[in-house]
């Protein structure tokens, strides 16, 4: 069974189309990489999977919940991590904090549980020595990993990632990647909206192109940058992988 | 106007200006914090935001909310705090019941600060960055979560200086108190000075101690700004600027 399944999923900002109906499954385990020029309605399409945007039509279910009328919001969120491109770490709690008060606050965790499954998944990450530092001290790529990390404590069924890599100096891009590289080998289900191609090809299962609010071509790694059908999957890589 | 005289009239009414100090001290402490509780409240709820497909109940109250606490705020930020202490001393005295003094004083003050602070607890909470809210709804807090756990302890911090001020302001303030014949400093001051018919030496007393209680405040809440700021939430920082690549090296 399908562990997310999207079926025409519409949204629009005023005037202005979104998604124009955007349908696609994806498998628990699985690793999906969305991938499309900027303004195609990735980030807003990956949005809308825990509610952060409402979509005006279409469905969205997540484990066989549809996310629009969802009698708690906030218990379906426990199953679906997020990764921002800006990291949103916690300013004034530091590195273990980040970590341990959702698994506190949302999961009702106590402290001793939470601070040792905060330790594990920073160890994880390679970060475990920075456990007492603050966000504004650590690099971007560190900032990530922590980020990463804050999720992975949650125990999600399914990690989002909103472009992870995008507000990263080129130089932190590797550690981030490698992260999620070993997340997917895990087995852990995520849908990753990225301009890495590297990524898209070498690490998912599936690829997902969107243009314009619509899916144009969805396929293995393979097919997508091996041998795109379209036209429009064609001039985006072409541009994209010069 | 002599240094000896100004120094002898403060030993010689010493208590007189103790008293004072403490009433002027105790008036603006309290009256900042509970004027920062009204602030946290006021200025918290503002800045709520209701969601589109909420209840249209929710929706009218918050509305009213907003125009009361708009109200508030307008009413007490553009009346001067002496007339809003003779007024509401003596409404409430001739009208409901004869009640101390220094309670009125108290709730003046604490209500007058209220006003100011809702506007900074309310544009300190806009500061806090979006993502904030953002990454504590997606990881499944609830709103009030979100709002107490993560966005108003940025936003007190954030908005710490401008606090900071208010006290600063209500220790000089308090003194139009004296209108409701509250014993804080310029009330006791006018009080030595018509025994002593020594004004110049008497005011330039009070001035001094004045000046000294405001800086000495200043100094604190200098040192408690920089034990809360560890971190600096608001400037962006660069990853490679070689200032802030000691830890980032060090993995």
């Amino acid at each position: 069974m399908a562990i997310i399944e999207v079926k025409d999923l519409r949204k629009s900002f005023g005037n202005l189309d979104v998604l124009c109906g955007i349908s696609f499954e994806v498998e628990k385990g699985e690793v999906i990489s969305v991938i499309g020029p900027s303004g195609s309605g990735k980030s807003t399409m990956l949005r809308c999977m825990n509610a952060l945007e409402t979509y005006d039509g279409g469905s969205i279910q997540i484990l066989g919940q549809e996310v629009k009328t969802a009698p708690d919001i906030n218990d379906l969120r426990k199953h679906v991590g997020m990764v921002f491109q800006q990291f949103n770490l916690f300013n004034h709690k530091n590195v273990l904090e980040n970590c341990v008060m959702p698994q506190m606050k949302v999961l009702k965790k106590s402290r001793a549980e939470a601070v040792e499954e905060a330790m594990l998944q920073l160890g994880k990450v390679g970060l475990k020595e920075f456990a007492h530092a603050y966000p504004d001290t650590l690099s971007g790529g560190q900032k990530q990993r922590v980020a990463i990390a804050r999720a992975i404590c949650m125990h999600p069924d399914i990690l989002l990632f909103d472009e992870p890599t995008s507000a990263l100096d080129p130089e932190m891009v590797g550690e981030v990647l490698k992260t999620m590289e070993d997340l997917a080998k895990e087995g852990l289900t995520m849908v990753v909206v990225t301009h890495e191609m590297s990524f898209a090809r070498d690490a998912s299962n599936r690829v997902i192109f969107m243009a314009d609010g619509l899916v144009v071509e969805e396929g293995t790694p393979e097919e997508i940058f091996g041998a795109p059908k379209q036209e429009r999957t064609k001039a985006f890589l072409a541009k994209i992988l010069r | 106007m002599s240094l000896q005289r100004c120094i002898e009239i403060f030993l010689k009414y010493l208590p007189s200006f103790l008293l004072g100090i403490r009433t002027t001290l105790v008036l603006s402490l309290a009256g900042t914090l509970i004027g920062l509780l009204l602030g946290l409240l006021v200025g918290g709820l503002k800045a709520i935001r209701i969601d589109e497909n909420a209840s249209s109940l929710l929706k009218f109250l918050k509305k009213l909310f907003n125009i009361l606490a708009t109200v508030y705020i307008e009413i007490f930020r553009g009346t001067p705090m002496m007339v809003q202490a003779v007024f509401i001393y003596y409404l409430v005295y001739m009208n409901i019941f004869p009640w101390d003094k220094f309670v009125a004083a108290l709730f003046v003050i604490s209500v007058n600060t209220g006003a100011y602070m809702s506007e900074i607890i309310r544009s300190g909470i806009q500061s806090v960055d979006r993502g904030q809210t953002e990454a504590a709804r997606a990881l499944g807090f609830t709103n009030m979560q979100t709002m107490f756990d993560v966005v108003l302890p940025q936003a007190v911090k954030n908005a710490f200086p401008a606090i900071g001020n208010e006290f600063i302001v209500n220790i000089k303030d308090s003194s139009v108190l004296m209108i409701i014949s509250i014993t804080e400093l310029m009330f006791q001051s006018s009080s030595i000075a018509g025994t002593t018919y020594r004004f110049t030496e008497t005011y330039f007393v009070t001035a001094c101690v004045y000046l000294l209680l405001t800086m000495v405040t200043s100094v604190i809440l200098h040192i408690v700004e920089n034990r809360m700021s560890h971190t600096n939430t608001s400037i962006p920082q660069s990853d490679t600027d070689p200032a802030n690549m000691k830890l980032a090296r060090g993995k």
